[in-house]
């Protein structure tokens, strides 16, 4: 395992990634150079088709990228095979979702739990453990209830508990909070919030929704498939800038 | 994940009751219409249950049962004189025509037994004693020419009653019970030499010799005796019946009308349950791709896809089984239409089944393996 240099979470160095080839080819990262430190909230925002989803699924490691490095806390994606970044998503990465993508045939313990079931966990442990975490976003005695029967807002803390309850060390968040209201989308970015203080753990967040950007440490801005700025938030204070 | 995986088959009720009848009714169908034919065929060997003899001597071009090539009476004499014979006895076997009491006609099979040993008789007596066929001009009637033969007469016909089989008056002193035949018609026992003033004289009347053989040999062995030393042809009872049912298969259409069928069950089975599956799989492919991307493997989604399928196989294959064993129960009770489940339909209807599942399962795992856990981002 490499070094963790700098406390980096994330290290990306020169990442490019096209879609498709010939004429119909989309350049949707041009070496990127980007980073997320341990214990922050990192917001990635830009326009539409800049490229945002592309870079967290490269690296969250569901997207293979074409050339360059990403380490994520001292493992490297690109020396992984298949097989092993699939394990690599399953120990560290925890996935929210804008559609939360919860099952809807399964209970809110049961959803929350099958990050651990994948792991291996017995089905006693791993249900157990996500009544706690049900109880930890404010869901304590929901557990049995189906997804439909929650509101957006309580579908979306399940899916934080989910993402969670195997303690994966980056938390990765792609319009988390679109689909919801002004005020369930300041209660999961507290939570969120909480998530990424916490130590040896990261948050990266992309979002549109200039209501949430006050939550973010700092905030990565992309265009046209590159990083264009930086900017470092005090707290509660608003970005310097507005996107779109 | 086992109990996740059947949890989301469980929760997609409508696709989850349409595998489980599909599956149900292909099984029905399979083992249904194989147990017919089974018992079709069963009834084309009758005459073997309701005449028990371990060796049949036939005349050699005889391919089975229900056909009869005379043979000289003097052929039982040497049948009873080969090495390895312990008895051999004449059996007259024969369709007569009965002349009902309201004066219409129905066809019977007329059953000689050689007096002295009544050989080949009815194993279940239901009133009167077989001995009493050598009385004149007596016969032992089975359940179904009650039923076949009683026309035209206040009450059914039985024991005592009277009726005439070729101008002949035939008075009935007993009853049995018979395995049913593949023509359906009734059986009528009596003695040979009475069976012989039944019937109309031809030069030769001997339809068959049974024979049993001698202490120290086998079946086999003295058939082959049997057939070395005088030409005939000398079959054992279970020959005799594995000749008559190739014959059946070779001779007429019955295994291929049932056997279309038997497939289309199957087709239709792979079709609607390949299908659905298929499309269940489709409609769970955000979730499959959301487990993807938590880093559940493909080998993992495969398994849980597996279980899936073999759950509602399983399910829809015993429902198919219990249809299949109520409609023989009830078919069993009335006697028609033939019906018999050897244990091998239901473990190659099991078999079609698994291969249904499996197939509609790998339809699924090449989805899976197609599916790039990226997607999960993608709206
Ligand atoms: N699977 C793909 N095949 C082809 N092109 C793709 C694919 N995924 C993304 N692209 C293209 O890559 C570019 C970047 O897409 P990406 O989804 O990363 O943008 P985004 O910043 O997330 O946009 P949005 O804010 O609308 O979600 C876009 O031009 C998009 O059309
Ligand atoms: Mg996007």
């Amino acid at each position: 395992m490499a070094e963790n240099k700098n406390n980096y979470a994330v290290h990306v160095r020169g990442v490019s990634k096209t879609f498709g080839s010939g004429l119909t080819a989309v350049a949707a990262l041009k070496t990127v150079n980007f980073d997320a430190r341990e214990g922050e909230l990192l917001m990635i925002v830009g326009p539409s088709g800049c490229g945002k989803t592309t870079l967290l699924s490269t690296i969250a490691g569901t997207l293979q990228f074409d050339v360059g490095e990403i380490d994520v806390f001292g493992l490297a994606l690109q020396k992984m095979t298949k097989s092993q970044t699939t394990t690599f998503r399953r120990q560290n990465i925890g996935f929210i979702f804008q559609e939360f993508h919860l099952i809807p045939a399964l209970s809110a313990v049961e959803n929350v739990s099958v990050p651990l079931l994948i792991n291996g966990a017995s089905r006693a442990i791993a249900e157990k453990k996500s009544h706690a975490l049900l109880a930890q976003v404010g869901l304590e005695g929901r557990g049995h209830e189906l997804p439909t029967n929650l509101s957006g807002g309580q579908q979306q803390r399940v899916a934080i508990a989910r993402a969670l309850v195997h303690e994966p060390r980056l938390i990765i968040c792609d319009e988390p909070t679109s689909a919801l209201d002004k005020e369930n989308g300041a209660r999961i970015m507290e939570l969120l919030q909480r998530v990424a203080r916490a130590p040896g753990r990261c948050v990266v967040v992309v979002t549109h929704d200039n209501r949430i950007f006050k939550y973010a440490d700092r905030m990565t801005e992309m265009e046209d498939g590159r990083i264009a700025r930086v900017h470092d938030i005090k707290d509660g204070q608003s970005p310097p800038f507005s996107p779109n | 994940m086992y109990h996740i995986a059947l949890k989301m088959l469980l929760g997609n009720r409508s696709k989850y009751v349409v595998l489980v009848s599909g599956l149900t009714f292909a099984t029905l169908l399979m083992t249904q219409q194989c147990a017919i034919f089974c018992g079709l065929m069963l009834w084309t060997t009758g005459s073997l249950q309701n005449m028990r003899s371990k060796i049949w001597v036939t005349d050699p071009k005889v391919e089975q049962v229900n056909e009869v090539r005379q043979l000289r009476d003097t052929d039982v004499g040497r049948v009873r004189s080969v090495e390895g014979t312990a008895w051999a006895v004449p059996l007259f076997w024969g369709l007569q025509q009965a002349k009902l009491a309201n004066g219409t006609f129905k066809q019977i099979q007329l059953v000689g037994l050689e007096s002295a040993t009544l050989v080949g008789r009815p194993h279940q007596m239901v009133a009167g004693r077989i001995e009493d066929v050598r009385l004149p001009n007596a016969v032992v009637i089975d359940e179904l020419a009650i039923l076949r033969l009683s026309a035209g007469r206040a009450k059914p016909i039985g024991l005592g009653d009277t009726f005439e089989i070729n101008d002949r008056e035939a008075r009935v002193v007993g009853v049995c019970r018979t395995a049913k035949s593949f023509f359906g018609m009734p059986y009528i026992f009596t003695t040979y030499d009475q069976a012989l003033q039944f019937a109309p004289k031809t030069r030769k009347m001997l339809s068959f010799i049974l024979a049993e053989p001698a202490d120290g040999w086998t079946v086999e062995a003295t058939a082959r005796s049997i057939e070395r030393t005088t030409g005939l042809r000398a079959y054992t009872e279970k020959d005799f019946f594995w000749a008559t049912i190739r014959w059946y298969f070779r001779n007429t259409g019955i295994p291929m009308s049932f056997g279309i069928t038997i497939l289309l069950g199957f087709f239709v089975g792979v079709a609607v349950s390949g299908q659905t599956f298929y499309t269940f799989v489709l409609e769970n492919l955000r979730h499959l791709g959301a487990l993807k991307a938590m880093g559940a493997s493909d080998g993992l989604l495969a398994r849980m896809l597996i279980l899936q399928a073999l759950t509602v196989g399983l399910i829809g294959y015993g429902l198919g089984i219990g249809l299949t064993c109520l409609f023989g129960v009830l078919v069993l009770k009335k006697g028609e239409p033939p019906f018999m489940l050897p244990y091998q339909v239901p473990l190659g209807a099991l078999g079609a089944v698994l291969f249904i599942c499996i197939f509609a399962a790998l339809l699924g795992i090449r989805q899976i393996r197609k599916l790039e856990p990226a997607i999960v981002f993608r709206g």
